[in-house]
């Protein structure tokens, strides 16, 4: 199946996991576990088939009500002006209210609008599914795993059983995607659990730049406490640029990679080796 | 003495601003407060000016409070000339690693700089968490080989066959 990168990652399974995946939502999602003996505390391969389940249960359903893709979602039918936003759902309501937070707490640079005017709230929606299935993994007593959403990231515990060490992250190098450009460690008691990347030529486009803004940053990396903080300040500073990313150093508890258009890095010092 | 008692007071002061100042307080609120405090100080005790500041709650500050102020006693000699500029001792606060620089003209307080700041316990970061250009080489080790996950921007379905993320997964199918 993958033909580029097989020889870089094989030393990566030295470490036992279990992965499951499938597609929702215009990409891939990925479910890790670390594996080995149930009876030192493993999943079992029915558990991690139980898990994934849900988890796929709920990216699906979210997706049906609110893909862009879908004629008959409840997103459609609000675009195409057959439903009022005062008689959408309550789930559609919440998603609605916590953009336009954070269309507030961004002064715009993230935003639930399409320049033609069409609620999108695909910038938001991902992340969401994410933090609802990491609730649900939790619910279910599963305490180390990593679920990869296309590429945005939220982890618990650790990627070896009983092992107090973090997730190791890649990122990914804009200019080959092939390689990585650093890594970050997430879970097992670091600050951020989440790392959430948005790049400038992004799937669907649904980043748009603020009205004068330069397109400074081509990728930009956040990690966050939170898959939602990650993913929209991600987004927010690739549309806002420089002053977004100082914005979002000097009011959230984060740490920022960004690639600038000329290849030249940025980093938080949590970045620094 | 009385200068002296201004700048150990000041010092002493500032460090207790300056946690404020981490903890969201204005720069602008600070430098007000400061050069109040220096005031009030030369006509009265050195304590005065230890209950200023907004964010003097913490246990951190009292500790700040109390090294910056010996600190300043030991570099008073210059500060009866009325004038220069006075360096506080490092010390922990729960905020990280503190310490303040004061520029004293005419008696009178004109700056208040944070001279030393880390985020060893990664609790500052209001003040020293900011993006900076860094080299690839600077930037944490990124070697496939280590990693378990793989962050992009979002590829779609046809494009992740090919990815990173990929070959992980078809590693541990």
């Amino acid at each position: 199946m993958p033909q580029t990168s097989e020889s870089q990652v094989a030393m990566t399974c030295r470490e036992a996991m279990k992965a499951r995946t499938f597609q929702c939502m215009g990409t891939v999602m990925s479910l890790t576990f670390p594996s080995g003996p149930a009876a030192e505390g493993h999943p079992s391969d029915d558990e991690i088939a139980a898990a994934a389940a849900v988890v796929e249960r709920l990216f699906l359903d979210l997706d049906q009500t609110f893909s862009l893709y879908r004629p008959d979602s409840e997103a459609s039918r609000l675009a195409r002006g057959e439903l009022a936003l005062r008689n959408v759902s309550a789930g559609m309501r919440e998603r609605y209210e916590e953009a336009l937070d954070w269309r507030h707490r961004t002064e715009g640079a993230f935003t639930p609008e399409r320049s033609d005017g069409v609620l999108d709230l695909s910038g938001l929606i991902k992340g969401h599914a994410i933090r609802e299935a990491g609730t649900s993994l939790l619910a279910l007593g599963r305490h180390d795993w990593c679920l990869n959403g296309g590429g945005d990231v939220l982890v618990t515990g650790s990627p070896k059983h009983g092992i107090d060490e973090p997730w190791q992250a890649g990122i990914v190098d804009p200019e080959d995607r092939g390689t990585l450009v650093a890594a970050y460690p997430l879970g097992a008691g670091r600050k951020h659990a989440a790392l959430a990347t948005s790049g400038s030529a992004e799937r669907g486009d649904h980043i748009w730049g603020q009205p004068g803004a330069a397109r400074a940053f081509i990728q930009v990396s956040v990690a966050a406490a939170d898959i939602v903080t990650a993913d929209v300040l991600a987004t927010a500073i690739v549309a806002g640029g420089a002053p977004m990313l100082d914005r979002a150093t000097d009011c959230w508890d984060i740490s920022v990679l960004a690639v600038a258009a000329d290849g030249q890095l940025l980093a938080t010092p949590g970045f620094r080796r | 003495m009385k200068a002296r008692g201004a700048v150990s007071a000041a010092l002493a002061s500032a460090g207790i601003l300056l946690a404020g100042w981490q903890a969201g307080a204005q720069v602008a609120e600070i430098r007000r407060s400061v050069v109040a405090t220096s005031a009030g100080t030369n006509a009265g005790t050195t304590s005065g000016g230890a209950t200023s500041g907004p964010g003097s709650a913490s246990s951190g500050s009292s500790d700040s409070a109390a090294a910056a102020e010996s600190s300043g006693s030991s570099g008073a000699g210059a500060a009866a000339a009325g004038g220069g500029t006075y360096a506080g001792a490092a010390v922990q606060t729960r905020f990280g690693t503190v310490q303040v620089q004061i520029t004293v003209k005419s008696g009178v307080i004109t700056d208040v700089t944070a001279l030393h700041l880390t985020d060893d316990d990664r609790k500052s970061v209001q003040i020293s968490n900011r993006a900076a250009p860094l080299l690839r080489s600077e930037v944490l080790a990124a070697q496939s080989a280590n990693v378990q996950t793989i962050s992009g921007a979002t590829v779609t379905s046809d494009g992740y066959l090919t990815s990173l993320q990929a070959a992980i997964d078809a590693a541990n199918l």
